[in-house]
């Protein structure tokens, strides 16, 4: 009985319970963590479409120059292998 | 955007103490709440335009609050799991300390057995908490609380039945060492 009793009082001990507020300042520390967020984010955008364009200049700098040296080693190996005797049934 | 703004203005004075309550009760610490609270009407601000109108603002509010409360407490878990390199547990006790807590809503009067309800609240599985602390805490309705936790209502009843049992139980255990202190 006194068991129950005990369980009961404890399970009823928020009867009553009032709504507590906020504090006043919240609503201009989440106004500010909003303005905050907005700043962030275009500077993170700033960034990435930075550094993208970068990655693309190298890209592209790099197959250029790939390419570059491509069409002189194959100029190189033609003028190494060309047969320079004049003998052509030897 | 300042129609927008406007809007968000509304929400804020309608539903500020809701969501602050909702934390207080389910973390029982102040400035944790209001961080949650923050956390919250960000979230809301951010996802505002893409709101599908589908549920209330009411339920969709409380949906936001009641998994950011979740992960505050995994967070809060996971950090001081890493920091004792300790085991990983079975529900949010670990994290929260109702000990010292009084909570302040509640009656002078009823203060000490309050601190004794929340600390058994926090033995329950997060949702049998969730819909133990919405029913009893919030006075939400079954189909109320079954709209929030996207569960159906006899699944909701069950949850509070649950909960309800387990906390006499666990009161039960506690009474003991009560009478021995007396």
């Amino acid at each position: 009985m006194e068991r129950n009793n005990w369980i009961e009082t404890i399970l009823n001990s928020t009867n009553g319970i009032t709504p507590v507020a906020p504090s006043d300042d919240l609503f201009s520390k989440i106004q500010q963590r909003i303005q905050l967020e907005r700043k962030v984010s275009s500077k993170t955008v700033w960034l990435v479409a930075a550094s993208i364009a970068v990655l693309v200049m190298l890209n592209f700098s790099i197959l250029a120059f790939k390419s570059k040296e491509k069409t002189s080693s194959t100029t190189a190996y033609l003028e190494m292998t060309v047969n320079k005797s004049n003998q052509l049934y030897k | 955007m300042i129609q927008n703004q406007f809007h968000f203005e509304k929400l804020y004075h309608e539903y500020k103490t809701l969501v602050f309550n909702v934390a207080l009760n389910y973390l029982q610490d102040i400035e944790d709440a209001e961080e949650i609270t923050q956390d919250v009407f960000v979230k809301v601000y951010n996802s505002l335009e893409s709101f599908n109108q589908k549920s209330s603002y009411k339920t969709w509010i409380y949906r936001i609050t009641i998994n950011q409360c979740l992960d505050f407490i995994k967070m809060k878990n996971s950090q001081k799991r890493y920091f004792i390199f300790g085991k990983k547990s079975q529900n949010e006790t670990e994290y929260l300390n109702t000990a010292t807590f009084e909570h302040p809503g509640i009656l002078m009067e009823n203060q000490e057995e309050a601190t004794i309800l929340f600390e058994v609240i926090n033995t329950l599985t997060e949702n049998q908490k969730t819909a133990f602390l919405l029913s009893k805490l919030d006075g939400l309705s079954n189909p109320e609380i079954s709209e929030i936790m996207q569960l159906s209502i006899s699944s909701v009843e069950s949850l509070v039945f649950r909960a309800k049992v387990v906390l006499q139980d666990k009161l039960s255990e506690k009474f003991n060492n009560y009478r021995k202190k007396k």
